[in-house]
């Protein structure tokens, strides 16, 4: 899929967007910086396909794309569950295969609406999690997520992180939280001011990806101080001692949970991925 | 078989219906239109109403106001964020704007049927089968119509409230009282008077036609037709003297 000298403007005003020209490739996750108001979400809503460019073109875009809009407000009566169904029927994708990913995707990121309350008397976060399982449960070949990590809770933030890193399909994406550059072989630019292109902070694709292990000691039972810590990806679990693998942004807050649950920390390892 | 484009786009346009159809009914916006028209419909039908189809005239002529309030409020359900990912989900503006009119649509037709099975009891003795297709058809000629003009004054052409209840009351005002005119104006009087234009069946196709352009016109605008336009008439505005063009047309 491609973009072809894309441009916007909004009348009367300055054009938003000049001569864009971006290629996505599945697994290349394409990010975008840029101030606010710099037109990033106006570019991410022309490749989706939910507006029109002024000039320029967009090239042979999949037929199902799966977007999250900069905040997603919903406000709708219908409860989170039957408005996902009824996307999915839109989208005219398998109506049970997208259920139960919308299921797991909600589950992972610990929604905690009630079944039948409407969405517009979700919380922020809670919204913000319906629009990512709309997003990522349709079977999309392009995904386009604008600050998809933006009123997330941190077991949430790195749940999403290990479902973006796994995926292999298009993806372009906004974010200011400095994670989606982490994603494997993330490609990043910059939009600058008068709507034009600008190459990354820098080049971003050789970057790795950084993990940090940390071991644990502690007295109690492992599933009952799991419950009261950060979720983390756990690597060995065994009577008094624990090793998980966290992303660099979340180890801090780890480790100062499992201190304060008793545990005594053993090693802590920076590892390339 | 594959189901072609224009068939995955009218399962896209059926499920948008659908889904605007549960929301709208969830939040009970459809519920004063709705009051309105049966309070009608019983003061109409109440005490003594003669013969059948004249007792239609004033419910069809009503229900073109109302079947614009309905379609407006469906299109002003979802709201603008959220609109972008039905669009998006949809594959583009066309099915959501279809769906949004074929939501309206469906709301007309059940305050049609209402009506004329409520005007059959009432007017028993009067009914003939003739005489209630032509009140069927009367009343859908009608509601369309209305749900033209609720296309074209709602999200996302007039998205102000005010300016949309202005146009669509004067428009609707305008065109409902001219007996002349095809397709409202024509299907009441035919109803009233027995005096048809084109005969109330002609009225329901011409009202049809009127939804799929008004809704053609939405899907336009909302792709930047009044910026194209804007461009085009340009170097008109240009040889206008500066106070006419500042005052009248700004850039």
């Amino acid at each position: 899929m491609r973009l072809v000298d894309v441009g916007k403007s909004y009348r009367p005003g300055a054009p938003v967007l000049t001569g864009i020209d971006l290629q996505l490739e599945p697994g290349v996750p394409f990010v975008l910086h840029g101030a606010n108001g710099s037109g990033k979400s106006t570019l991410l809503r022309i490749a989706a396909g939910c507006e029109t460019p002024t000039t320029g073109r967009v090239e042979s875009r999949p037929d199902v794309v799966g977007y999250l809009p900069d905040r997603f407000p919903a406000l709708l009566r219908l409860p989170a569950r039957r408005y996902l169904r009824h996307l999915a029927a839109i989208r005219r994708v398998p109506a049970e295969d997208a259920a139960r990913t919308g299921e797991a995707v909600l589950t992972e990121l610990g929604f905690s609406g009630e079944d039948g309350e409407p969405m517009a008397a979700l919380s922020k976060g809670n919204a913000q999690k319906v629009g990512l399982a709309q997003a990522l449960s349709c079977g999309a070949d392009l995904l386009v997520l604008d600050e998809p990590w933006s009123g997330l809770d941190d077991a949430a933030v790195a749940a999403l992180d290990e479902r973006l890193a796994a995926l292999r399909v298009r993806l372009l994406l906004t974010d200011h939280t400095g994670t989606a550059e982490t994603l494997p072989g993330a490609q990043v630019r910059r939009l600058g001011p008068g709507g034009r292109l600008e190459p990354g902070p820098e080049p971003a694709a050789e970057r790795e990806r950084v993990r940090v292990r940390v071991e644990v000691v502690f007295r109690s039972d492992p599933r009952e101080l799991l419950d009261r810590l950060p979720l983390a990806r756990v690597e060995e679990m065994a009577p008094g001692r624990l090793v998980v693998r966290l992303p660099p942004r979340h180890s801090d807050a780890w480790l100062a949970a499992a201190l304060a649950a008793g545990c005594s920390v053993r090693d802590v390892v920076r590892e390339q991925v | 078989m594959t189901p072609g484009p224009g068939s995955a786009r009218a399962a896209a346009a059926l499920a948008v219906a659908r889904m605007l159809g549960e929301d709208i009914a969830r939040s009970q916006r459809f519920l004063v239109p709705g009051l309105l028209f049966g309070v009608v419909l019983a003061v109409l039908f109440g005490g003594d109403p003669g013969a059948l189809p004249e007792p239609w005239a004033a419910s069809a002529l009503l229900l073109y106001p109302v079947g614009a309030w309905l379609t407006h409020s469906v299109a002003g359900t979802e709201d603008d964020v959220a609109r972008t990912v039905t669009v998006t989900a949809a594959g583009g503006g066309g099915p959501v704007v279809a769906g949004v009119a074929l939501a309206g649509a469906a709301g007309v037709a059940v305050l049609s049927v209402l009506a004329v099975l409520w005007g059959l009891v009432a007017g028993f003795s009067t009914a003939t089968p003739g005489i209630l297709i032509e009140g069927l058809f009367g009343h859908l000629a009608c509601g369309l119509s209305g749900v033209a003009v609720g296309l074209v004054c709602a999200r996302p052409v007039i998205r102000s409230l005010g300016r949309a209840l202005l146009a669509g009351l004067a428009f609707v005002v305008v065109t409902g009282t001219r007996s002349w005119l095809p397709p409202v104006g024509t299907a009441v009087a035919a109803l009233g008077s027995g005096r048809g234009g084109v005969g109330v069946f002609g009225d329901v196709l011409l009202a049809m036609a009127l939804v799929v352009g008004a809704a053609a016109l939405v899907v336009r605008c909302e792709q930047g037709w009044p910026d194209e336009w804007g461009d085009r008439l340009e170097p008109v505005r240009r040889r206008l003297p500066r106070a006419v063009r500042d005052r009248f047309w700004p850039e």
